[in-house]
């Protein structure tokens, strides 16, 4: 385990968070789609840690960013800057880094590993487009985090909203692709709702292009032993851990 | 300087802690983290002759200070854990058990017989009380007859020193715990997980698939204790004390009641290094009520 301290906290009302953690290894190992185990607190209560994906990296620092779903991520969202928090990490595999050339589809929080993702592309050198979708105006302000990536990110947003996209991220991503011939080499990363994930992986303009998908599951330990984070494979294979196998995945490994 | 070496039957441990079945992997995947070499023993996962699934998702749902588990007994096999796994484990300077089970008595010899070829393994841990496949496995620990033969013919074809981990399952704990001392059984280990429910209240149906799950964690150490201490009272059998142990005074509560040796299961899941903090705080507590051996805390709640 490590300690890092809480440098920023940003919040956009009740549900959404961003940390700045201070931790100099996981700030220099991490890779896109990685993800770290966080301690909810000191006590056994909430036992298990929560697994939060990691949105970014700087200097020694690394950011975190979720939404309150339950009763961990609401007492993580409490904490101030100057706390500590007990974390593992980086753990589990992630997105491949080199396409030729990338299309990234994100819905709501499933921009976390995916902004860290097309970071990574944006230093590269490697040429992306960023699709992100969000359900309703209060999640509008996931779209400022696009701003780093200027002339290569297109937004939605389900709720009748000026200026934008309305309707899916599904809709506004198959909208784009009508007229679109994809070089070989290009390579679809998505995360977000499982159903979302799905579509997308039945899109018929997809053709054979790879998609990869980061998943987001409860987890007991993050690193392999308890078994706990299985998802089936394809052809009734068997299971996949989320942790140690994942969290991405080759679309076409799973059983959707 | 305190001695923390304990005698748990004839097997010698340079400390009382253990890393629970399940809880710890194959070995290496806990290995970054912790240092194998600072534990008493390890016990490997749950193996199988072949290779099993496990239980279709959901597996776990966390509860207040526990967690319930369906994994439903996944593992590679005993025959990939030899090539894949034994090797690198063999390199670590702690006792190894290995955990077995399976879906018939023949599977179960068999896979004894695999791994009492083994020199490296010390002993064998029988779990015939997990509560979460179907196939008749409760049968294995509550019913009597049914336990006394597996027992038996694994005995027979395994020097290795045979623990036998029970649960909450066990319906007579008397005659049970006469059988296992009778078919020489050297060591028991208590507890495996509580049989529970729970109820996914939007879908209205059970969360899991299999309907019941394991529960544990602290939420369970006070029954698990309280199982230990019966069970330490009327068998002459060395005990694994286990259930919910997350701290050193967890650890010493089990220990103060008489367990050899205790186990941590849950708590490796939620900090892969507690395992050692727990042999420190107990090396604390020796330090500072100046007892130069552990030995000599076993047992003195009675």
């Amino acid at each position: 385990m490590r300690e890092a301290i809480i440098e920023e906290r940003r919040h956009w009302g009740e549900r959404f968070i961003q940390l700045k953690l201070k931790e100099k290894e996981i700030a220099h190992c991490a890779q896109p789609g990685q993800f770290v185990m966080v301690r909810v607190q000191k006590g056994f209560d909430p036992l298990l840690g929560r697994p939060l994906a990691i949105m970014k990296v700087e200097g020694d620092s690394f950011y975190l960013f979720w939404e309150v779903v339950g009763r961990g991520t609401k007492i993580l969202s409490s904490l101030n800057v100057e706390n500590r928090l007990e974390v593992l990490g980086p753990l589990g595999k992630g997105f491949s880094l080199s396409p030729s050339r990338a299309l990234i589809v994100a819905g709501g929080r499933g921009i976390t590993p995916l902004y860290f993702l097309a970071s990574r592309f944006e230093e590269n050198g490697i040429p992306f487009t960023f699709f992100l979708g969000v359900k309703n105006k209060e999640e509008l302000f996931m779209i400022d985090f696009l701003q780093d990536f200027p002339g290569a990110y297109f937004w939605s947003c389900e709720e009748l909203i000026e200026g934008g996209f309305c309707g899916t991220v599904l809709s506004l991503f198959h909208n784009w692709l009508k007229d679109k011939v994809l070089p070989l080499g290009t390579r679809v990363y998505s995360c977000g709702p499982e159903g979302m994930l799905k579509n997308l992986y039945q899109e018929e303009k997809m053709g054979n292009i790879p998609l990869e998908v980061s998943l987001e599951t409860f987890m007991g330990c993050g690193f392999g032993v308890c078994m706990g984070c299985a998802v089936e494979r394809r052809n009734d294979e068997g299971y996949f851990h989320v942790c140690k196998d994942g969290p991405v995945f080759l679309a076409q490994e799973l059983k959707w | 300087m305190v001695n923390l070496a304990v005698k748990l039957g004839k097997l010698n441990l340079k400390n009382p802690v253990i890393l629970a079945s399940g809880t710890c992997g194959y070995g290496r995947e806990i290995a970054p983290y912790l240092d194998l070499n600072r534990v008493g023993a390890i016990t490997v996962k749950g193996l199988s002759y072949y290779p099993f699934p496990g239980n279709p998702p959901p597996r776990l749902r966390e509860v207040y200070a526990g967690v319930l588990n369906s994994i439903g007994l996944e593992n590679k096999g005993v025959h990939r854990f030899i090539q894949e796994d034994l090797p690198f484990l063999s390199s670590f300077d702690t006792c190894l058990l290995v955990n077995i089970w399976g879906h018939t008595e023949d599977e179960f010899i068999q896979v004894a017989q695999e791994l009492d070829k083994l020199e490296r393994v010390d002993a064998l841990e029988l779990n015939v009380s997990c509560p979460n496949t179907e196939r008749g496995r409760e049968v294995f620990c509550s019913d009597l007859e049914m336990l006394k033969s597996i027992v038996a013919k694994v005995r027979a074809v395994t020097q290795k020193l045979l623990i036998v981990k029970l649960g909450p399952e066990v319906k007579e704990w008397e005659k049970t715990l006469d059988v296992l001392e009778n078919e020489g059984v050297d060591i028991l280990s208590l507890t495996n997980s509580f049989p529970a429910l729970f109820i996914d209240v939007e879908r209205r149906d059970f969360f899991f698939k299999r309907k019941f799950a394991g529960l544990s964690g602290p939420a369970i150490k006070p029954l698990a204790l309280k199982m230990v201490y019966e069970v330490v009272n009327y068998t002459s059998l060395p005990v694994i004390g286990m259930g919910g142990i997350v701290s050193a005074y967890d650890a010493l509560e089990f220990l103060l009641v008489g367990a050899k040796a205790v186990a941590l299961g849950v708590a490796n899941l939620l900090d892969p290094t507690l395992a050692l903090s727990v042999v420190e705080g107990i090396e604390k507590y020796l330090q500072d009520n100046k007892i130069g051996n552990l030995e000599n805390l076993i047992g003195k709640v009675r």
